[in-house]
């Protein structure tokens, strides 16, 4: 089973410039009465507010909205990146987050020292690693390259082989931030098809994108995001007409 | 509204893993934030070795990628920077080739252990900061990385010593068993020291200059390029000092002598202490730093 609780969460995310983060800064600020230090010392950001949140197994979910929603603060609590700053966050089962896919790559290993590294990362055990290594030759098709330093690739080699290592896992949740195109239109085609397996082997999944059509084709749900507040949560069409058409209210509520 | 947080003891699964059970409050009360602190940010740490080892073993083969004889270099520098070091200083200190080179050759190299992991863990969560942000692994695991790439690197260069052994005699004695609590005191210490200035300087960047030159000025401090038996009636220098201690520890079984009682109780005490030191911070930052990356 798996499941996430998000119960009235917010976060706010406070931006430190160089400035602040100098600790002649805070000693200064200290002797002066503190007050530097305190009161607008840096500033934060809202990124989320208030936010209810529930997804159970089986629940594809899109979430959507404009640059600076939310979404991706959204995905990183989930994950236990961002801790909330009010609220609870209880997530069972277990998160793999795919942001970016090239973490943990390193260019002047070889291919298969990239497959070890990464999927060391990732958190898979050395014998989870050893059996996906057939599966990323098969995908990749790359052979006897993965044997020489990956610095010697072409960018779609490359773009291949991030893709099929962070794609080789296992996950309970899966937590997508935007599907980018990967590769040629050929190798599009064939990624798109390993994500799909991906997520068919997932039991929640969150993916935050902006192509319409893509979401229809995986969700059932979404989620609205709007200046860090949840707009709408429900069925994923009424969600995106709500979302594309803000003047007609929503025909679902807030929080399913 | 939703209730439905009943379970308040996250648990980690396997080593590395996210955990199965998740529960993040924003205001937890203290006791339960130390306890969750050091099960999921420490404790979870250490059992995910398998991710530091690798980590730390791949940022040493990564930096002598490209050499033939590998993270031998630093052998080789090492032996060369010793054997230079050790003929003109027992010429200026007026001591024996055969006494001070060991004494020099162990000091020296334990030293660098300390000081390199100090220096780096400067940046062990900068470095990481792309996985920081998007993988949540234990913070621990940072700081370990650095302590083990450093201790790769100590075990490497260490070997010196058994030529230098052979050349000038030095017999295997019962006291050299010693050595083996002795690294461990100081992997410990560095464990706790490496934690503390890894937070602080996330936190606030110019740490590390200071940090650099306080290493520098150790050097010189710390009877490591002399003997404290120089310093006559002003010994008090070198026995305040704790570096003294954590390198005795380690010095003095290698050279066959047993190191004395005060600074094992040094070495002890400042673990203990420090240990306390890194997890209230930890429990203090561990929120927090990742919005500091």
């Amino acid at each position: 089973m798996a499941a996430i609780f998000l119960n009235n969460v917010s976060v706010d995310i406070p931006i430190y410039d160089v400035r602040m983060a100098s600790l002649k800064t805070a000693l200064l600020g200290r002797t002066i009465g503190g007050r530097f230090a305190e009161s607008g010392a840096y500033m934060t950001v809202n990124a989320l507010k208030n936010l209810d949140f529930e997804a159970h197994d089986g629940d594809r979910i899109a979430l959507v909205g404009d640059n600076g929603a939310g979404k991706s603060t959204l995905l990183r609590v989930v994950s236990h990146v961002y801790p909330p700053t009010s609220g609870s966050v209880h997530v069972v089962g277990k998160v793999s987050p795919m942001f970016d896919t090239t973490i943990g790559i390193n260019m002047d290993a070889t291919g298969l020292e990239n497959i070890q590294i990464a999927g060391t990362i990732w958190g898979m055990t050395r014998a989870q690693i050893k059996n996906s290594i057939e599966d990323i030759i098969d995908f990749t098709e790359l052979g006897d390259y993965l044997k020489i330093p990956i610095r010697t690739y072409s960018n779609g080699m490359l773009l291949r082989l991030a893709f099929a290592i962070a794609t080789v896992r296992d996950p309970e949740i899966l937590l997508i931030d935007e599907i980018i195109g990967v590769g040629d239109t050929g190798f599009f085609k064939k990624a798109f098809a390993r994500i799909l397996k991906l997520i068919e082997r997932s039991r929640i999944l969150i993916v935050a994108a902006h192509q319409d059509d893509t979401l229809r084709h995986l969700c059932n749900k979404a989620a609205w995001l709007s200046h860090g507040n949840l707009m709408a949560f429900g069925e994923f069409e009424s969600v995106i007409s709500a979302y594309r058409n803000p003047n007609t209210p929503a025909q679902q509520p807030a929080t399913a | 509204m939703l209730t439905k947080v009943q379970n308040n003891t996250p648990t980690m699964t396997t080593a590395g893993n996210s955990p199965v059970d998740f529960v993040a409050l924003s205001n937890p009360g203290l006791k339960s934030r130390i306890a969750y602190t050091i099960s999921q940010e420490i404790v979870a740490g250490f059992r995910a070795w398998p991710v530091w080892t690798l980590m730390g073993w791949d940022d040493i083969r990564q930096r002598y990628r490209r050499s033939v004889i590998g993270p031998f270099w630093i052998t080789l520098s090492m032996s060369v920077f010793i054997l230079v070091l050790g003929v003109i200083y027992s010429r200026i200190f007026h001591v024996e080739l055969h006494s001070y080179l060991p004494y020099l050759t162990v000091g020296f190299i334990v030293w660098g252990f300390m000081s390199a992991a100090i220096n780096d863990s400067c940046i062990a969560f900068i470095d990481a900061g792309r996985i920081i942000k998007q993988i949540k692994l234990p913070y621990s695991v940072y700081v370990l990385r650095v302590v083990w790439r450093n201790f790769i690197i100590f075990l490497h260069t260490i070997v010196i010593f058994i030529p230098m052994a052979i050349i000038f005699k030095i017999e295997p004695r019962l006291t050299m068993l010693y050595e083996i609590p002795g690294l461990f005191l100081v992997g410990v210490n560095l464990i706790w020291l490496t934690t503390v200035i890894a937070i602080l300087s996330t936190r606030f960047r110019d740490i590390q200059p200071i940090v650099g030159t306080t290493i520098q000025l150790g050097m010189f401090a710390t009877p490591i390029m002399w003997n404290v038996s120089a310093l006559g009636d002003s010994r008090i220098v070198a026995e305040v000092n704790p570096v003294y201690h954590l390198i005795e520890i380690t010095r003095a079984p290698l050279l066959g002598m047993a190191p004395e009682p005060r600074s094992w109780l040094v070495a002890c005490g400042l673990a203990v202490v420090g240990s306390m030191l890194a997890i209230a911070l930890m429990v203090r930052a561990s929120r927090r730093i990742v919005f500091w990356l």
